[in-house]
């Protein structure tokens, strides 16, 4: 038993034509059914709208409507077919301001450039196998931006079993040091991804 | 009556009220369980490796786009202009590069690209020592695309990426108030 990946569709923006064949063709290799394309996201959002699709991945930097701006509308504009849909974001970008930008803007997955094929279906995967909650609140829509578990809780240790857990020797010097270094993400639950899981 | 010194004032604004959520898992629905077997990602692995684009023209189109943002840098009036212009402009079409690179069998411009783009993310003013170190890069990546390196390039790769890392943290040790705030 396997996916059965032709019974979904895939819209891919890219303004660079090889690298859009190339994702079109590892995404057809994965037996996906139906893969749309549009060159930049002005294209994108149209057939978005138009093939309402499964997943979308998109390229960041574009001209004239750029991968963030596509997912904002995808997320925002009163006539999005459907506001929830997961949106991969490919870049070279992997710097933490970046990321965060991209998470602000209602990014699902992150996936840096160069990538592999094993790489895309991890993305995909995670997709369908982790999908994240959504968050409505005054100022952000979007995918939950919270990702990778926490060791242990931001406050001081209270109970007698923060004390007896392993994981958390490295912390008991400082009672109030933060478990680990404020990261891109926050996960729940935890996924052993790879280098390149930055959200 | 005293200002609280308390860090939890009474006083403090409500917390930002947020919904949470979940829509149905479609994806799931629709494709069921079970992953996709090693043969077919190793065939779309394959199909990766064995594409016959040729990066050189792709490339070079990058290249020459570096390039003009690297004159701009040279000349700008850095009172005048808006520096994060100029550093985006030479950042776009190295972000290209490190992005393409990899995927059309030149892992080496993708290493050497994000050395660049490490650096570039971390000045706030794009001066002239700054744009001379971009130029460096620029001419590496050149070299290596036209004398078709492809692969990682061996020990030359590991060679020509340290020099130009040392050329970075040169010009850190030169401009330690040139790294950016951001």
């Amino acid at each position: 038993m396997s996916y059965q990946m032709q019974r979904i569709t895939v819209l891919v923006v890219e303004d660079n034509q090889p690298m859009l064949d190339i994702t079109k063709s590892m995404l057809m290799a994965f037996g996906i059914g139906n893969v749309v394309t549009a060159k930049e996201g002005g294209e994108g959002y149209e057939k978005f709208c138009k093939h309402n699709p499964d997943i979308v991945i998109a390229d960041w930097m574009m001209k004239p409507v750029d991968g963030i701006s596509l997912a904002r509308r995808i997320r925002s504009d009163p006539k999005s077919p459907n506001p929830f849909t997961p949106v991969i974001l490919m870049t070279g970008f992997t710097e933490k301001k970046r990321v965060f930008q991209a998470r602000d803007a209602g990014i699902t997955e992150f996936l840096v450039k160069p990538f592999g094929a094993r790489d895309l279906y991890k993305r995909i995967a995670q997709l369908i196998e982790r999908p994240r909650q959504f968050v409505r609140s005054e100022d952000f829509f979007g995918p939950d931006r919270r990702r990778r578990r926490d060791l242990a809780h931001q406050g001081p240790f209270l109970r007698e079993t923060d004390f007896m857990n392993p994981e958390l020797a490295p912390y008991r010097a400082d009672r109030r040091k933060t478990p680990r270094e404020p990261n891109v993400s926050l996960s729940q639950p935890p996924y052993e991804g790879d280098k390149d899981d930055l959200l | 009556m005293p200002e609280s010194t308390t860090p939890y004032p009474f006083d403090r604004k409500p917390r930002r009220k947020a919904e949470f959520i979940r829509p149905p898992n479609t994806l799931k629905q629709k494709v069921g369980s079970g992953g996709l077997s090693e043969e077919i990602l190793n065939r779309a692995q394959a199909l990766l490796e064995n594409n016959t684009v040729d990066f050189r023209p792709l490339g070079e189109m990058y290249l020459d786009s570096l390039m003009r943002a690297i004159h701009q840098a040279l000349s700008a009036d850095l009172e005048k202009d808006n520096p994060e212009q100029i550093i985006s402009a030479m950042l776009y079409p190295t972000m290209q590069l490190k992005a393409n690179g990899g995927m059309f069998h030149y892992p080496l411009v993708s290493q050497v690209a994000d050395s660049l783009i490490s650096f570039l993310e971390s000045i706030d003013v794009p001066d002239r020592d700054a744009a001379e170190i971009v130029l460096a890069f620029h001419t590496s990546i050149r070299a290596v695309i036209m004398g078709k390196v492809t692969g990682t390039g061996g020990r030359y790769g590991d060679e020509l990426r340290e020099a130009l890392v040392d050329a970075c943290s040169r010009y850190f040790e030169r401009h330690p108030d040139k790294i950016t705030k951001a």
